[in-house]
């Protein structure tokens, strides 16, 4: 078969492949979501399925599993609210974050989606102490060519100190976020608070 | 560090371009449980996953569903990945199914509407005046699903034939024979 391709099939596809737009916080959104469907009890043949599917649980741990999900399932059903920083940020409040909660919060940390615009910055990464100020821990990404910078990350609820480091080398505070009093590692930083519902 | 102040984010809506590079063990920490690494997934395939709903569904709001459902059943399926296979052609089979069933969901709900209400996304000719990538959208809604999934795996996600055959379960030939008539279809319509 010939080869189905030629420049206006090109064009074409170049037109399709323009990205879509992604909204501030999509990615925390999704972590919710898949949060959220942890917490969701499932049908009852599911849970056979699941139990089936795994020879090394006991039937009576299997049951007792399946109790506790259940309980904890319809405790924490319709606990979830859900929004990004960004949004947060917009409203140009001082407090810097909004959260996710969910039933993992207290262990996994809860998803929190953060924007930072600086249009001459080669490279950003959030710091804080939910990272253990490690600046390779969470990169942040361009939002396209010379848009704002961007990251989701995991904190546990709580209050945190966190900054942005520009180019490898320039400590930045958040400057729509509150400031730390005495921050952990002395230089500029910023509070947000992560809440459990 | 003064003029950052009030520059921060208004940033709704934009565009996002792919981070730009893939760390290939992320798919296999994330199977083990590594959250930071979904979330690395995430953040690398959301944009290019809206772009391949938005293109087979037509629609941004429904597109942003495919991709959530997406990722919450790559989260749940990672047990029943192969860490010895691409992720690439595993997570698409997972959003080519979601983009399915919402198109099926969505023609359901099509068949309800009265005449006299038949939404303008449901034409099937570019209008006149029309931009380049709005006519090619619009003749790409108007192919049948199968060639214009085929289209964009192939030519869009650049995809190879071999890596669809296997997502999709259709023959090489078959993927073939779709692609080239989809290539014909806009060919004819678009020259």
């Amino acid at each position: 078969m010939i080869e189905e391709r030629d420049e206006l099939v090109d064009r074409a596809a170049r037109a399709l492949s323009a990205m879509s737009p992604v909204k501030a916080g999509a990615v925390a959104r999704v972590l919710m979501a898949v949060r959220a469907s942890k917490v969701r009890p499932q049908p009852a043949w599911k849970r056979s399925v699941r139990w089936l599917e795994d020879a090394s649980v006991s039937a009576r741990a299997a049951g007792m599993l399946v109790a506790a999900s259940l309980v904890v399932g319809f405790v924490l059903r319709g606990t979830v609210d859900v929004a990004g920083y960004s949004t947060q940020a917009l409203s140009e409040t001082p407090v810097a974050l909004q959260t996710i909660s969910d039933a993992g919060a207290e262990s996994r940390g809860v998803p929190v989606a953060m924007v930072f615009e600086l249009a001459n910055a080669k490279s950003v990464a959030v710091v804080g102490d939910f990272n253990g100020w490690d600046p390779a821990a969470t990169p942040m990404q361009r939002v396209g060519e010379d848009g704002p910078w961007s990251a989701t990350l995991l904190a546990k609820p709580g209050r945190h100190t966190y900054a942005f480091l520009v180019d490898g080398s320039t400590l930045v505070a958040d400057p729509l976020a509150a400031k730390a009093t005495s921050p952990d590692f002395g230089g500029d930083a910023s509070v947000m608070m992560v809440r459990t519902p | 560090m003064g003029s950052l102040r009030g520059k921060l984010s208004h940033t709704l809506g934009v565009r996002r371009e792919y981070v730009s590079e893939f760390d290939p063990t992320l798919p296999v920490r994330a199977k083990h449980g590594d959250e930071q690494a979904f979330i690395g997934i995430v953040e690398f395939y959301y944009p290019r996953c809206l772009r391949f709903a938005r293109n087979m569904i037509g629609s941004e709001q429904d597109a942003e569903e495919a991709v959530q459902d997406t990722f919450v059943r790559v989260h749940d399926s990672f047990s029943r990945f192969d860490e010895d296979s691409r992720f690439d052609p595993w997570l698409f089979r997972i959003l080519a199914n979601r983009c399915r069933t919402l198109m099926a969901r969505n023609r359901r709900r099509q068949s309800l509407i009265e005449y006299g209400e038949i939404p303008i996304s449901a034409s099937a000719e570019p209008e006149v005046g029309a931009d380049w990538a709005e006519e090619v959208q619009v003749v790409l809604n108007s192919l049948p699903m199968e060639q214009r999934e085929a289209f964009l795996l192939r030519h869009v996600e650049d995809l190879s034939y071999e890596d669809i055959a296997a997502m999709t379960g259709v023959g090489l030939s078959a993927l073939r024979m779709r692609v080239k008539r989809a290539c014909d279809t806009l060919r004819a319509r678009l020259d």
